[in-house]
């Protein structure tokens, strides 16, 4: 009929007409028509398997009974999923299945009774029941049971007497509960291509397992937690909500740990979160975190430790004070140090509003533009540069990664940075796409790589350039004759031995690069925090305006915390107003005071680092520090110091008055993430009585300072005041611009040392500042070693030791 | 070491991914068993993952993974082997040199395995030390069998 024209063709499921593409299996099509066949090993998205069995049908003409996930559908095919026959079958392989899993709680006639009863009041610690997992509801089996009216099981239950793993980080593994249904082995190497777990031994002894038995870790396991996710049973558990039972609701949000801005499901249970993972009964999670994403949120929101009250510090002990006493004291205080003394830094991973408040706060009311992120990125004019290239090219999206043919990473440990990118870089690796990967050790994404590329520590900019040189020799572009000029007197083989790398080698990426249609260029924080950030970043723009269709090449920036974009745009930084608009202009001073009515003051605003180093010369005297900085001795000399953090830290030490926060699942807003796209934080818990956010401190200090402007409601009200003044729609001109950006070919330039900087290490795992793996023992035990050792491997030389001032 | 598994790789390409077990039979052959350096190697060279290299080699039963000792003991648990009591013979040679079947001794005397039949039944039960049968087995004969065994 018209099936050239739909590539459709119709089946009949229960005597139901179904229209499916061609290629659909016979479950999708029963499932995309509503109809049930049941599953245990299916995995939406992954290849089908047919290893449980119970989706068998019955199609007509077909001899026996064939799985419905495997068989794709053809024309007229009538296919029966529930006759009495089929129902039996699946009933026996149900009972078979069982009989390797515990299965006192499925068929017991006092389940319902269960949790009531269960503790019991004797002297002795004994409770009934069986707990022989988390009872977290997370349970196919016990669904399926229901569902085929299983009452009794004739089988004798054989235990298989493996011994519970309990020292894992984050999750524990109980075997015993295992059916082998090998959801976690395919999401580990098809999904997540980690590659820890696989099937193990012969016949029944099989069980899932690593490489010679390792622990989860040695065996290379980066925790992201997806075979967690979608084990049907309850062999693999987080240890985090393990027994609290189902979930009450579960809240869709965005992880703010870095700037890919994954969307993560929290699922909570009287106000405090249980997991993220899969929306109760929908048992696999479609969205894919990594470790902190998975792990973190939880433990960090209702750390023991967490601040809770306001403080104020009196003959160097800290006193719970209320708010209104708090923000009295600090109102008395700061109107003493108005004007440029006055200093705020903040966290890039606070949201837009926060720091939008927060940065009007400091100009409008304080009059002063010392206003900074605490950043890993030490050069300010970073986000700059990429600012104005995001006004020529479209940001690169992070699908663009998955379809590229070529994907070339530099400098980046992106399986500890990005984790979600690195899955995509890998994705791509399997599918046959080219893989180059340039640092100065190998990593996790060399393993992938057709093209691993070492280069010596600190020269990534001569490697760059080296590039650069060789790819405009090839006489690719039109507007290579800027360059020629700039290489005049290059000595390409002096560079070649500068970086370490080979002629060979170079020639090959370059070959790569112009033969690919489509090339993405990635560049980590090999390139980004570097005593060269900048020569790199034009460098390597260069590299794409003179390939020969530079539109179809993009280059991704990773950015490391999740709102540094937008914390920028919202106006934290020393030179620049909110929306990039340059302070040193007249017109933009004049434009954000009409905005604000007030009048600007138009000194040019310190960096962190500036205002830190000042404080000895008394420029500055007073600091509102969000977060965290690194102590430092200058720090004992200011008249004030504010610090708002959800933890005592370092800094602590020297702070007068303690402001607690909230994290990021306890408010609203919005952050921008590495493809420029705005991307809403929702509230999933209510914070503690006396923890607010950013905004709320300030406009109630504003509000005592008898500021107007400050009042604020609800942060909606922050960002309609933020989207009136600044385009946040972020319209790009379509047509690149093709624009040479200076270079200097000069690779004799002596070794610049990076000026010390405030950047919070180079360290991933910190959230406003505070340092995940001292937070969480288990966070400490997976990347401990590796943390410590990537920062000095991976930061070019200079830069590293990082941390102080 | 090293260029032993180098030169078992070189035999075959990186993308034959089906080499593997051939691969993995010339490693027990030249090295006497599977290490974890080797896997990692093999795993390098044909881009497989190392737990499913391991899962491979642990599916056939010829693969070990721990060197060899200086003697090897078999122990045949056949169907004759079985009936006239095999169970017993293997249960006291565990307690006597402290391994189970696939493991080798701390001190590299002995490895011990577990074979299915040794083709001799009328002699069961049967041991085979280093390819030398030794029929009728008790437990009294088995300690002063192994003995002989330095």
């Amino acid at each position: 009929m018209n099936k050239k024209t739909t590539q459709n063709i119709s089946v009949q499921i229960d005597g139901k007409t179904i229209n499916a593409p061609v290629g659909t299996t016979v479950l999708q099509a029963a499932q995309k028509a509503g109809i049930y066949i049941p599953t245990l090993c299916y995995l939406e998205n992954i290849k089908p398997y047919g290893g449980c069995r119970l989706c068998i049908v019955e199609i007509k003409n077909m001899r026996a009974y064939p799985t419905a996930c495997t068989t794709p559908i053809a024309q007229d095919m009538e296919i029966s999923t529930k006759t009495p026959e089929l129902q039996k079958l699946r009933r026996e392989i149900l009972e078979l299945i069982l009989s390797e899993h515990p299965y006192t709680c499925l068929i017991c006639i006092d389940k319902n009774n269960c949790n009531e009863f269960m503790t019991t009041t004797r002297k002795v610690s004994v409770t009934t029941g069986c707990n022989f997992c988390a009872n977290n509801g997370n349970c196919e089996l016990q669904d399926l049971v229901e569902y085929l009216e299983l009452t009794e099981i004739k089988y004798p239950w054989a235990y298989k007497e493996i011994k519970p793993e309990k020292n894992n980080p984050f999750y524990d593994i109980d075997y015993n509960l295992c059916i082998l249904c090998g959801r976690c082995v395919r999401i580990c190497n098809e999904v997540r291509y980690s590659e820890v777990l696989d099937f193990v031994q012969r016949g029944n002894s099989v069980i899932v397992g690593t490489a010679f038995g390792e622990s989860q870790k040695d065996a290379g396991c980066e925790f992201c937690g997806a075979c967690i996710d979608v084990c049907p049973t309850g062999s693999l558990s987080e240890k985090m909500g393990k027994w609290v039972g189902i979930p009450d609701k579960s809240i869709e949000t965005t992880c703010v740990f870095c700037s890919v801005g994954c969307k993560m499901n929290i699922n909570i249970k009287d106000n405090r979160i249980v997991n993220v993972g899969p929306k109760p009964g929908n048992r696999t999670n479609p969205l894919q975190l990594c470790v902190r994403g998975k792990f973190v949120p939880g433990d960090i929101m209702f750390h023991p430790e967490r601040i809770t009250t306001p403080l104020i510090k009196k003959e160097n002990k800290w006193i719970e004070v209320s708010w209104d006493e708090a923000i009295n004291f600090t109102v008395n205080k700061l109107e003493q140090y108005r004007g440029n003394q006055f200093g705020v830094i903040s966290s890039a991973h606070e949201s837009l509003e926060n720091n939008y408040v927060l940065q009007k706060f400091s100009r409008k009311l304080m009059k002063s533009n010392n206003v900074d992120l605490v950043s890993s990125f030490p050069d300010k004019n970073i986000i700059k540069k990429i600012h104005e290239y995001y006004t020529h090219h479209k940001p690169a999206n992070i699908e663009n990664i998955t379809n590229a043919d070529t994907i070339f990473v530099i400098g980046s440990q992106t399986n500890l940075s990005h984790p979600i990118i690195e899955n995509r870089i890998r994705k791509a690796a399997k599918n046959g796409k080219k893989i180059i990967v340039a640092n100065t050790h190998d990593t996790r994404t060399s393993y992938f790589a057709e093209q691993n590329i070492l280069y010596k520590q600190g020269e990534e900019h001569t490697f760059l350039l080296s590039l650069l040189f060789v790819l405009n020799n090839k006489d690719s572009g039109k507007l290579s004759n800027e360059l020629k000029q700039e290489f005049n007197n290059f000595d390409i083989e002096k560079v070649f031995k500068h970086c370490g790398v080979s002629r060979q080698d170079i020639e090959k990426i370059v070959k790569s690069l112009l033969n690919s249609k489509n090339p993405v260029i990635i560049a980590g924080d090999g390139i980004l925090i570097n005593p060269y950030s900048i020569f790199n970043f034009n460098t390597l723009v260069n590299i794409q305006t003179i390939l020969k269709k530079p539109e179809t090449c993009k280059i991704i920036f990773l950015l490391n915390e999740g709102n540094f974009y937008g914390s920028t745009i919202a106006g934290l930084h020393p030179d620049l107003l909110p929306g990039f608009d340059e302070l040193a202009s007249e017109k933009n001073i004049k434009k954000w005071s009409d905005n604000w009515k007030t009048d600007l003051n138009n000194t040019k605003g310190l960096s962190g680092n500036e205002m830190v180093n000042n404080i000895a010369k008394d420029g500055i005297t007073a600091l509102f520090v969000v977060g965290d900085i690194p102590a430092h001795p200058n720090l004992a000399k200011l008249k004030f110091l504010v610090q708002q953090n959800m933890f005592l830290t370092e800094l602590s030490e020297h702070v007068h008055v303690f402001f607690p926060i909230t994290g990021f699942t306890e408010t609203n807003g919005h952050i921008i993430n590495l493809e420029r796209k705005l991307k809403e934080i929702i509230p999933v818990t209510a914070p503690a009585k006396d923890v607010k956010t950013v905004w709320e401190t300030i406009s109630n200090l504003a509000r005592a300072m008898q500021e107007k402007g400050f009042d604020y409601k609800k942060p909606e009200d922050i960002f309609s005041e933020i989207n009136s003044f600044i385009d946040l729609s972020f319209a790009t001109e379509e047509k690149a611009k093709k624009e040479i950006l200076p270079v200097r070919a000069d690779v004799s330039v002596k070794k610049k040392k990076l000026p010390v900087e405030i950047i919070s290490e180079n360290n991933y795992f910190n959230y406003l500042g505070n340092d995940l793996l001292e937070l969480i023992p288990d966070m400490e035990d997976i990347l401990g070693e590796v943390v410590s050792g990537s920062s000095s491997g991976s930061s070019s030389g200079s830069s590293s030791g990082s941390g102080s001032i | 070491m090293k260029d032993t598994i180098d030169a078992i790789l070189k035999k075959h390409i990186p993308k034959e991914k089906g080499n593997l077990i051939p691969v993995l039979q010339s490693v027990q052959k030249k090295k006497g068993y599977i290490s974890p350096e080797s896997v990692n190697r093999i795993s390098n060279y044909f881009r497989i993952s190392r737990s499913s290299i391991y899962g491979v080699a642990t599916f056939y039963s010829q693969f070990r993974f721990n060197p060899p000792g200086r003697h090897s003991i078999k122990i045949c648990l056949g169907t004759a082997c079985h009936v006239q009591g095999g169970d017993f013979i293997l249960k006291a040679l565990q307690a006597e040199i402290g391994i189970s079947p696939g493991e080798t001794t701390d001190d590299m005397r002995f490895d011990l395995d577990r074979v299915a039949c040794l083709g001799c039944c009328a002699l069961a039960p049967v041991v085979m030390i280093n390819n030398k049968i030794h029929s009728r087995m008790s437990v009294i004969k088995l300690k002063e069998l192994l003995n002989k065994y330095e």
